[in-house]
């Protein structure tokens, strides 16, 4: 099956295979669903390597994001700049970390970049309020919100410096047994 | 600052599960003058882990690493370009492993392809979350156990059985009459002279007239020996070790299921500690799609937050309660419960004459339909009512919400089984005449006057049991569900509004099919086919639960998380097999079979058949067989196997202590370097004042 295509050359496949959690058949696949987010710029003919980046308004429509409220961020932490432009092979790495094969030290990876809203490598209140937020649709009163991050950050600091760095954020995620199926996205 | 750089940081005290060096890759970025702690640092060269391992695992750490693709790739070209040097018999097992590993990567796809459901599965956890699709998960194993079940019961009792019938070849071996007992061997299940049309479709719901004489039910079985020349196949036994192998079966798939689902609470230390940042933090389900979920999901972590808010009220007020209140408060839910136990002893007595009721009338118009069903309308009734008036009740009680979940949950799990418990010491009372004076049990050792075929009459009582409960299910669906739909979205009055769209409540669907799973267990021994018949029934109940899940339904807003109502699920299942697993013991061993039909006519006790088969084998099995049954096996083994258990016990409380430990280091640690980081800018401080100076 895969003897036919020209997207990729063999040696590129097999390069994809080895670094990411996807067969030959999911990887041409998710060049399909690359392309068809901008055809005109997604050229079919990936052999040469070409340098196409999709920007991040593109990305965020696709069906398996498009409602999901941490979806700016997730485009965010996987791309190159920061920005949300995504090549290629950015968008690969993005959807074998949301895998169901993506280990969980992994995950808790990419899932500390995504809370961290203000790019600091620490998980403080402020980033901590943005989340509860985009969790609760803003719904919660600012007092139950105060309430919920002081609680948080509680559990789950460890050091004492009131704010969660990676350690604290992964000791944390480690007792969270839903934490592998709930970070999951399926494409 | 490109934050990927970050990671090509090496620091000097990289304490978070990774080293760092990254001598000798490309992108190495300038930062700031303080390393940064709490990036995460990985293991740059991945061949000091790997020196001696096969290739596999250096794939496998390359997928793991949490880099930008172009730098994965980078890493495995240096790591083709080291051809470690190796002699002829390691390439050839290398490039083996290789092969495997991409001939397994294969097979897991198209197996994954070919489970059963796969899409219309994730569909529902797309839409509905996960604990939603727990219950279809469950049902989908309990499809295939059934299915499998049918197959083993298929080929060692049924096939054999269909074969001997056509062939008619077998003996069948008279027994021996006493005296008084011609009375016993007295059996005519098909009905004498002209009948009425319609009794062939109440037949059909009750399992009577033409159904009751077929291979559905235990009495149409012979108890032949087949002998053929050199081959002799003897089915009374075939038929006994059948149900004692799809009983353990099935003991075995659950406990293997309940094994993987009970390593993830393991593994994460089991305790629900740190509740609102693991709500935060892992809530969100990622996998959901479309609009209205996402809007229900965001509604249903609110409520969630709320109800932990208002958990920690209860819990402050309860505990700044006075002596007095407290006194009062305890002695009120003691006298609830008081109340609850009334209520379910009301619905066992209940249970206990519908049953005797309907048993010792038996005709066959159409009235006599009602009559039979009885049992079964009245256990449904029960578990119906009962637990709505313990909600209720439970209101009064005012315990944590979590709290009273669980309670009810629990409730409803004992009444549902108990009920079914009821219901089958009233037949065996019967059966066995423990309710009169013995008198019409002399001469058989069993109820003959009333149960000419008593197994039968069992298995029917089960596929009575089982029959109501599949129309339940669609009637319910068909005048309740769907109607409330319609009135609900056409009517706009405040109360209606309020009252609002079904919910589809997990744990009460995953009881129904706890109980009916429970109901084919016992009746499997007296109803051979009542597992495929199972099967049936479950898979149009996944399309009916689908479809009215997708048209009818909200999510609830008190959810279970889907791990730990998993292993509540299959426990419950489990306390259902030891039911029906009791109920087995007691008919093999205990109770006279039938005279008059059966595999087991000629005998005094069903279990007898293997003790008289064992002579037959060959003597080196028989004293092997000996030797396993005999002291000299099973204390050694006894005492083995406890040996095994206080290593497991005493290994599991080494790993929760060394959690701890390890735990309280880490906090050390932090404050250390908080200390030590408060004295590094005391030092360069004073150092530039005295530069300055």
């Amino acid at each position: 099956m895969g003897n036919k295509q020209t997207i990729f050359t063999d040696e590129q496949l097999d390069a994809y295979q080895d670094c990411t959690f996807f067969t030959r058949k999911e990887i041409l696949r998710l060049h399909g669903r690359y392309h068809e987010l901008a055809p005109h710029l997604v050229p079919m003919d990936y052999t040469e390597e070409p340098d196409v980046k999709l920007p991040l308004a593109l990305i965020v429509n696709m069906p398996e994001l498009k409602e999901n409220p941490f979806r700016n961020r997730i485009v965010e932490s996987f791309s190159e700049d920061g920005l949300g432009n995504l090549s290629f092979n950015d968008f690969v790495d993005m959807f074998s970390v949301l895998s169901e094969m993506a280990p969980r030290e992994l995950k808790a990876i990419y899932a500390f970049k995504i809370y961290d809203f203000n790019v600091d490598n620490y998980i403080c209140k402020e980033d901590l309020e943005k989340t509860l937020n985009k969790l609760t649709r803003e719904e919660l009163t600012a007092e139950e919100v105060n309430l919920v991050c002081e609680k948080s950050i509680e559990e789950a600091d460890l050091d004492g410096d009131n704010k969660l760095s990676f350690a604290d954020f992964e000791n944390m995620i480690a007792r969270a047994p839903d934490f592998l199926s709930t970070f999951h996205i399926r494409i | 600052m490109d934050f990927r750089g970050s990671y090509a940081e090496g620091s000097a005290a990289g304490d978070y599960g990774y080293q760092g060096a990254p001598e000798s890759l490309r992108l190495r970025q300038r930062l700031s003058a303080v390393p940064d702690q709490s990036s995460p640092q990985f293991n740059w060269n991945p061949d000091h882990t790997s020196e001696n391992e096969e290739g596999s695992s250096d794939r496998q750490n390359l997928k793991e690493l949490p880099l930008p693709m172009e730098l994965k790739k980078a890493i495995r070209q240096v790591q083709q370009m080291k051809v470690p040097v190796v002699s002829g018999w390691q390439s050839w097992r290398r490039s083996k492993s290789k092969t495997l590993k991409r001939f397994r990567e294969e097979a897991g796809g198209i197996l994954a392809y070919v489970a059963l459901w796969r899409r219309n599965l994730q569909k529902i956890g797309g839409h509905f979350g996960g604990g939603v699709q727990s219950y279809f998960l469950f049902l989908r194993f309990l499809v295939v156990l059934n299915f499998f079940s049918f197959l083993l019961i298929a080929s060692f009792v049924l096939v054999p059985s269909i074969i001997f019938h056509s062939r008619s070849s077998g003996n069948n071996s008279n027994i021996n009459i006493s005296a008084g007992q011609e009375v016993c061997t007295y059996y005519e299940p098909n009905p004498q002279g002209l009948v009425d049309f319609y009794t062939y479709f109440i037949d059909l719901l009750t399992g009577t007239g033409f159904m009751e004489y077929s291979y559905l039910f235990y009495g149409y079985y012979n108890n032949t020996e087949g002998i053929t020349n050199d081959f002799s196949y003897n089915i009374p036994l075939a038929y006994l070790l059948t149900a004692a192998f799809y009983s353990i079966f099935c003991l075995i798939c659950i406990v293997i299921r309940m094994g993987s689902v009970i390593r993830v609470t393991v593994k994460t230390g089991g305790r629900t500690v740190g509740g609102y940042s693991m709500l935060v933090f892992t809530g969100w389900d990622y996998g959901l799609q479309g609009d209205r979920a996402t809007k229900l999901k965001q509604n249903n972590i609110r409520y969630k937050l709320q109800v932990d808010l208002e958990e920690e009220r209860i819990k402050l007020k309860a505990a700044s309660l006075t002596l007095g209140q407290t006194v009062g408060l305890y002695s009120l839910r003691a006298f609830l419960n008081l109340i609850v136990l009334g209520l379910i002893i009301g619905a066992f007595i209940c249970i206990f004459l519908a049953t005797q009721f309907s048993q010792t009338n038996r005709e066959t118009d159409f009235l006599s339909l009602v009559v039979q069903y009885l049992p079964s309308i009245v256990i449904t009734l029960a578990n119906f009512v009962v637990p709505f008036l313990c909600d209720q009740i439970a209101l009064l009680e005012k315990h944590a919400p979590s709290t009273t979940i669980i309670l009810a949950l629990l409730r409803a799990v004992f009444l549902r089984l108990a009920s079914l418990g009821v219901l089958l010491i009233t037949l065996w009372s019967q059966i066995t005449c423990s309710t009169e004076d013995g008198g019409t049990c002399l001469p058989c050792g069993y109820n003959h006057t009333l149960y000419q075929c008593w197994e039968t009459r069992v298995g029917q009582e089960m596929y009575k049991l089982a029959m109501f409960d599949f129309l339940t299910v669609i009637a319910v669906m068909i005048l309740v569900e769907f109607p409330r739909r319609m009135v609900v979205d056409s009517c706009s009055w405040k109360l209606v509004k309020f009252v609002g769209r079904q919910e589809f409540v997990v744990p009460q669907n995953v009881l129904g099919l706890v109980y009916g799973q429970t109901v084919v267990w016992i009746g499997a021994l007296f109803c051979p086919l009542l597992p495929v018949i199972n099967t049936v029934k479950f898979i149009i109940i996944f399309y009916c639960k689908k479809m009215t899940l997708f048209y009818n339904c909200q999510p609830a807003n008190r959810t279970f998380r889907s791990t730990s109502s998993n292993f509540f699920f299959l426990l419950v299942l489990l306390f259902g097999w030891i039911l029906a697993a009791f109920t087995l013991i007691y008919s093999v061993a205990a109770i006279h079979p039938s005279m008059s039909c059966g595999p087991f006519r000629s005998l005094t006790m069903m279990w007898s058949v293997v003790p008289n088969s064992f002579h037959s084998l060959s003597s080196s099995t028989q004293d092997f067989l000996h030797y396993i049954g005999s002291q000299a096996f099973s204390i050694p083994l006894f005492v083995l196997s406890c040996v095994v258990l206080s290593y497991m016990a005493a290994l599991a409380s080494v790993y929760g202590q060394s959690v701890s430990l390890l735990k309280a280091q880490l906090k050390l640690e932090g404050r250390d370097k908080q200390f030590l980081v408060k004295q590094i800018e005391e030092l360069s401080l004073a150092s530039r004042k005295r530069q300055d100076c």
